[in-house]
């Protein structure tokens, strides 16, 4: 028994080299985008002056690499203590200092990342001389970001509370919302987005926009925004776990006789009140005088982060005895 | 006795790796056969291409006349498959889980014969409970229960005793046997529980190295019954070359 290493580390590793390109890019774009646009920002000329701009950086820095950091250590203990591995005999501390050294690594290879992109950005900034301030704010900003979120998983021990929140019935439960032919689908499928929702990674995008918005915008548009950026990160989210929860449920009904448009109509049928409920504050701030551009973005965001899950659900559907 | 379940040069394989060879296999209506064989042999595998959830790169399966390739839902409506406790939705009650596959399988509420084996099994107080809750026994129930939902005449069940204590044992015991004198339905049980073999089916097939070995009607199976000194466990033995 390794002392200092949980064993599911390596077994880690391999899966993830098995997986490919596609799981390095789904685990390192996020993190790339947010440092870019912190760099962008940072070493920009978007506010009333050099200090807001580093202020904001750093503020996104820390949030972003917060929510990431977050998200990302929670799933993995989920898995590693409940996982195929959840049985085996992990020496005392083993699990902590192996995401120890993994957060560590990941904060070096941010921190690395962080560096380069504001020595490339620097070159054409306008405050190219103040780089050595752009670089400490958004490096201690990321030091203090990551620890925060990882004293905060540390600290709260039972992580089996997500699955239990998840379980919470939603306030407009109606009669007609599960469909008879597959009823509780989409139960599973508000329940597994609400799981993913709650572990915060998808805030990081909030942060992201709200670094872009120029200094003196006035309160109501920036508020109209966040209300636009949560609606979107939440569908987002809603779009995924609804085609994972139809892919298991098709997984799991694999030796029992599927009607593939009953299956189709009943995986739809979720995606379709989350993006009604996403369009609501679409609808208010269009109501209120949002720019038809914004708008018009708005729905081809929407559109961008929905068509693959749902491009996934037509697939898995569109023949259930083969899917299984 | 009409032949429920055929199935004839089934040939299955993960990547390189051979499975099932050339399997054929026959069960009538009102048969219990037990599937036995060392870990490997191919035992879960049979009953996942049996039921369509593994396929097969050649060989047929036929259900009641259906053939599983051609017409998978006709087949599909005769057989259940019991579910593996480990793919249960851990975010879903035992009775959403249930109504689940009752919508599934056209049914319009649990039907009440699931519910008495849920009673039968003392799985009804824990229906309202979140899978994510339970007990490996308690998981084990409800994929039996699963795979029984609506009767299917031709039951599929994967050790389905595991995890099981021993009053459950014996009253799943109870019932399987009684469905099966009724005539209401076939099983075909692979399971490494050699007393469970020998005393309730009435046949029991070999498998090694994906093939069938070697088969025991349900004279011989008798004939082990009355004599103590022979037994399953040694005749696999035999077999085996142990």
């Amino acid at each position: 028994m390794n002392v200092l290493w949980h064993p599911a580390l390596r077994a880690d590793w391999l899966v993830l080299r098995r997986t490919g390109t596609v799981a390095f890019a789904r685990i390192i774009g996020v993190p790339a985008l947010l440092l870019a646009c912190c760099a962008a920002i940072a070493c920009g000329d978007f506010y009333g002056g050099y200090g807001w701009c580093l202020a904001a950086g750093a503020l996104l820095a820390l949030g972003g690499s917060h929510a990431i950091a977050h998200q990302r250590l929670l799933d993995v203990l989920e898995r590693w203590r409940f996982g195929w591995c959840g049985a085996l005999p992990v020496a005392r501390g083993a699990t902590a200092c192996t995401l120890l050294l993994v957060t560590a690594v990941a904060l070096m290879v941010s921190l690395a990342f962080g560096t380069v992109l504001l020595l490339g950005v620097s070159t054409m900034a306008p405050h190219r001389g103040d780089l050595p301030y752009a670089l400490a704010g958004i490096d201690l900003a990321l030091v203090a970001g990551t620890a925060v979120a990882a004293v905060r998983v540390f600290r709260r021990g039972a992580f089996a509370v997500h699955q239990e929140d998840g379980i919470r019935e939603s306030l407009l439960a109606l009669p007609w919302w599960n469909d008879p032919r597959l009823p509780h689908l989409l139960d599973w499928q508000r329940r597994t987005a609400l799981v993913r929702w709650r572990r915060g990674g998808s805030f990081v995008m909030v942060g992201i926009v709200l670094g872009a918005v120029p200094m003196g915008a006035p309160m109501p548009a920036v508020a109209g925004l966040v209300l636009l950026v949560l609606s979107w990160s939440w569908l987002a989210v809603a779009m995924r776990a609804s085609a994972d929860a139809s892919a298991a449920a098709v997984h799991l009904l694999g030796a029992v006789p599927l009607d593939a448009r009953c299956v189709r109509a009943a995986s739809f049928r979720y995606p379709i009140i989350a993006a009604l409920c996403a369009l609501v504050p679409v609808a208010v701030v269009a109501i209120l005088g949002g720019r038809v551009a914004i708008v018009l973005g708005w729905v081809i965001c929407a559109c961008a982060v929905s068509i693959w899950p749902l491009v996934r659900i037509l697939r898995i559907t569109r023949n259930p005895e083969l899917s299984a | 006795m009409t032949a429920l379940l055929r199935a004839t040069r089934l040939r299955v394989a993960y990547g390189d790796m051979r499975v099932l060879d050339d399997v054929d296999l026959e069960i009538a209506r009102g048969e219990f056969v037990a599937l036995i064989g060392p870990n490997g042999a191919g035992k879960t595998t049979l009953l996942h291409a049996i039921a369509g959830t593994v396929p097969p790169y050649g060989g047929t399966v036929s259900v009641a006349g259906h053939d599983l390739a051609k017409a998978p839902r006709d087949a599909k409506n005769v057989l259940g498959l019991a579910v593996e406790p480990s793919r249960l939705p851990a975010l879903l009650t035992g009775r959403e889980c249930l109504a689940l596959f009752a919508g599934a399988r056209g049914l319009p509420t649990i039907p009440p014969a699931t519910l008495a084996l849920g009673e039968t099994l003392s799985l009804t107080s824990v229906l309202d409970r979140r899978i994510a809750s339970y007990s490996l026994g308690m998981r084990q129930k409800l994929g039996i229960m699963l795979g029984l939902i609506g009767e299917p005449p031709l039951l599929l069940l994967d050790e389905p005793f595991n995890g099981l204590d021993p009053r459950s044992a014996l009253a799943f015991k109870t019932h399987l046997v009684a469905m099966v004198a009724r005539g209401d339905a076939s099983v075909l049980l692979a399971t490494h529980s050699l007393d469970i073999a020998e005393r309730h089916a009435t046949r029991v097939i070999l498998l090694m190295d994906g093939r069938v070995r070697r088969s025991w009607n349900s004279a011989e199976l008798a004939a082990m019954r009355e004599q103590p000194e022979r037994s399953l466990e040694m005749a696999m033995a035999e077999v085996c070359g142990a």
